[in-house]
């Protein structure tokens, strides 16, 4: 899958020097000594590795939570089989929209259908199963299809997560933004249908572009995730890595905790004491925690400044002039990810 | 716009399709299918309807500039609390309260009200609150069709809950005779002030929304017989002392206090959320509202995922 809102790093690509499945056992265990309950599984396309069974039994033996993060497609029913033989705990399954014509443009691949399949399995397996839709300008409207998608097919909860504008997705901004009019009417028709339906419950977060405050990003730099990547670096999210200048250390090199705890990068925006003003003085700070650095890398080159979205920032500028300059976007103006540059 | 006869038609169908006597907890009532439990689950939470009425019934008064008007309403005030204490409908509500076996100071001090009933049977005040007059009253029309649901629920009390005295029954033998009334001048009033179409079409939609709140406050009262248990897909973990209890989902980790791990406790996938509510209402009589915290418990741990409902 191609998807044209894809907010992972750009330099994805096949790492030859993965961890095997004993290292990740290795890494498990140490996660849920330092207090982790959650690991999530994800990628790129987790179930491509063949040694996905034994990983997934490596999260059971060490008492974590596993949720596994796919795209639905690659995996035959057996193969959820085995996983949840393994000990699987629950899934969250990205749909791209529920047109498939409308899938296809974004995605750049007939997938709707596989996906659809993949979900009934889940559920007939009795595996949790979590919806993820990356909202956009083209499918904001389709809020009430998702909801009903996530009754009909027994999600536990409906993920409206508005598109990040980090990696891939930087590149269709203008023609993946909403309008402020399409999402005040999809956050009606999901605050309506709260009221009526205790189930699935409806995650809808406002995009940071019109929030005016940035989210609080992983729940602050290096505070609450630890993400390890298929070689084995230990970064406080998946895009930080993109951000040059800043040192994180590999699971072969130190211990998880001290990975987690000393490594440059990880010091570099934990806590406030790197915060520039006006984030320094903020009330706002311990909620948000600054915002996004990955953002603030993406549209200043500076990831120490204040994150863009937030109507205190100097730069907020930029995010106006994209919001304004969204207005005028269109379907034709996406490009796929890995089109190269013409 | 309508005539008069087919905009009396297109109130009447309203009640045709939406009426709350085709909801399922009240056909289950008139079939004498209900258990003691839930009859009095009903009669506790329909009391607070009940105490809502005189209020609406004054906010509709205070928007009427007409006294013929208001000299008939104000009959409704009178039927519902009396000329002296111990009169009137509220009372004969509390009758049947004590002759399903309840007592007369929970009830009157609402510690059993769902928070769902509660919620529906405020929008019900507040639409009254802020419409006008004609739209008022058209909310008001389900009496239309409450003269004929109140004898047959008398016939099924009587055929099906022998053990409820038939002095409880007051309440719905006075309601067969006064429901018609009131509706009929109601009917009327809204036939002849409804000016066009916009007028008739806002009185259908008021109607409309009285009867989906009294589905609503139904759909609580049913809701309240779930038995939740521990969710299969929720992770206990015990860290430390009980009151370090964790509970793992996807994409979510719940802390429990103390209390919520009390409650928790109980739900055993035997005993219902009202009887698990009212059993915690019981043993901790010194908060206040316990029974309505906990429901509200229930339904957000059923919302996350913590608690799903047995079969």
């Amino acid at each position: 899958m191609r998807c044209t809102y894809c907010s992972n790093p750009l330099g994805f690509k096949d790492v030859p020097e993965a961890l095997d499945a004993a290292a990740w056992g290795r890494v498990f265990a140490e996660a849920a000594a330092l207090g982790c309950v959650h690991v999530g599984l994800t990628g790129g396309e987790p179930t491509l590795r063949r040694d996905l069974p034994e990983i997934v039994a490596a999260t059971a033996n060490a008492g974590l939570y596993s949720l596994l993060v796919t795209a639905g497609i690659p995996l035959e029913r057996e193969g959820l089989v085995r996983l949840r033989d393994a000990g699987l705990r629950s899934v969250q399954l990205s749909l791209q929209d529920i047109d498939p014509a409308a899938a296809q443009t974004i995605a750049g691949a007939r997938v709707l259908e596989a996906k659809l399949a993949f979900a009934a399995w889940t559920r007939e397996l009795d595996l949790p199963l979590v919806l993820n839709v990356v909202l956009h300008r083209h499918n904001l409207a389709r809020v009430p299809e998702f909801i009903a998608l996530a009754r009909k097919l027994d999600a536990s909860r409906l993920e409206l997560a508005n598109t990040q504008y980090h990696g891939w997705a930087l590149r269709n901004r203008a023609a993946l933004l909403p309008t402020r009019a399409q999402l005040d009417e999809a956050f009606r028709v999901v605050s309506e249908a709260r009221k009526t339906h205790l189930h699935p419950e409806l995650v809808f977060v406002l995009p940071d572009y019109f929030a005016d405050r940035p989210k609080p990003c992983m729940g602050g730099w290096a505070r609450k995730t630890i993400v390890v990547t298929p070689s084995g670096v230990v970064l406080p999210c998946h895009a930080a890595a993109e951000i040059s200048g800043l040192s994180f250390w590999r699971i072969d090199q130190h211990t998880l905790a001290r990975c987690w705890a000393d490594a440059p990068g990880m010091r570099a925006f934990r806590g406030n004491s790197w915060m520039p003003e006006p984030c320094r003085s903020c009330p706002e700070r311990t909620r948000d925690f600054g915002g996004c650095r990955c953002q603030a890398f993406a549209l200043l080159g500076d990831p120490a400044a204040t994150d863009p979205t937030c109507a205190k920032a100097p730069r907020h500028d930029l995010v106006l002039a994209a919001r304004a300059a969204a207005q005028a976007g269109t379907v034709a103006g996406m490009v796929l990810r890995g089109t190269p540059p013409n | 716009m309508w005539s008069s006869e087919a905009f009396e038609q297109r109130l009447r169908q309203v009640g045709e399709e939406r009426y709350h006597d085709k909801h399922p907890f009240n056909l289950r009532m008139h079939d004498g299918t209900l258990t003691r439990e839930e009859l009095q689950t009903w009669v506790r939470n329909r009391y607070y309807y009940q105490t809502r009425i005189p209020v609406k019934d004054g906010l509709i008064l205070a928007k009427a500039h007409d006294p013929a008007f208001r000299r008939e309403w104000v009959q409704r005030l009178l039927d519902h609390d009396g000329q002296e204490p111990g009169e009137g409908g509220l009372e004969r509500w509390l009758d049947l309260a004590r002759a399903v076996g309840l007592e007369r100071a929970e009830v009157v001090g609402l510690r059993g009200v769902l928070p769902g009933v509660r919620a529906a049977c405020d929008d019900y005040v507040e639409f009254v609150e802020s419409n006008d007059l004609l739209a008022s009253v058209a909310a008001s029309l389900t009496e239309l069709f409450a003269g004929d649901i109140m004898r047959r629920r008398l016939a099924a009390f009587e055929k099906h809950y022998p053990w409820v005295h038939t002095e409880g029954l007051r309440y719905f033998q006075n309601r067969t005779r006064q429901a018609p009334r009131d509706a009929a001048f109601g009917l009327a009033f809204v036939l002849e002030h409804a000016r066009g179409s916009d007028d008739q079409t806002r009185c259908v939609a008021a109607l409309e929304r009285k009867c989906a709140i009294l589905w609503r406050l139904l759909d609580a009262v049913q809701a309240a017989g779930r038995r939740p248990r521990f969710s299969r897909h929720a992770q206990l973990r015990i860290e430390g002392t009980a009151d370090q209890t964790m509970v793992v989902l996807p994409e979510r980790a719940v802390r429990l206090n103390a209390s919520g791990r009390e409650i928790l406790e109980m739900c055993d996938g035997m005993r219902s959320a009202g009887a698990i509510a009212r059993a915690l209402g019981l043993r901790h009589p010194e908060i206040e509202q316990v029974e309505s915290d906990v429901h509200q418990f229930l339904e957000r741990m059923e919302q996350v995922g913590v608690l799903e409902v047995a079969p």
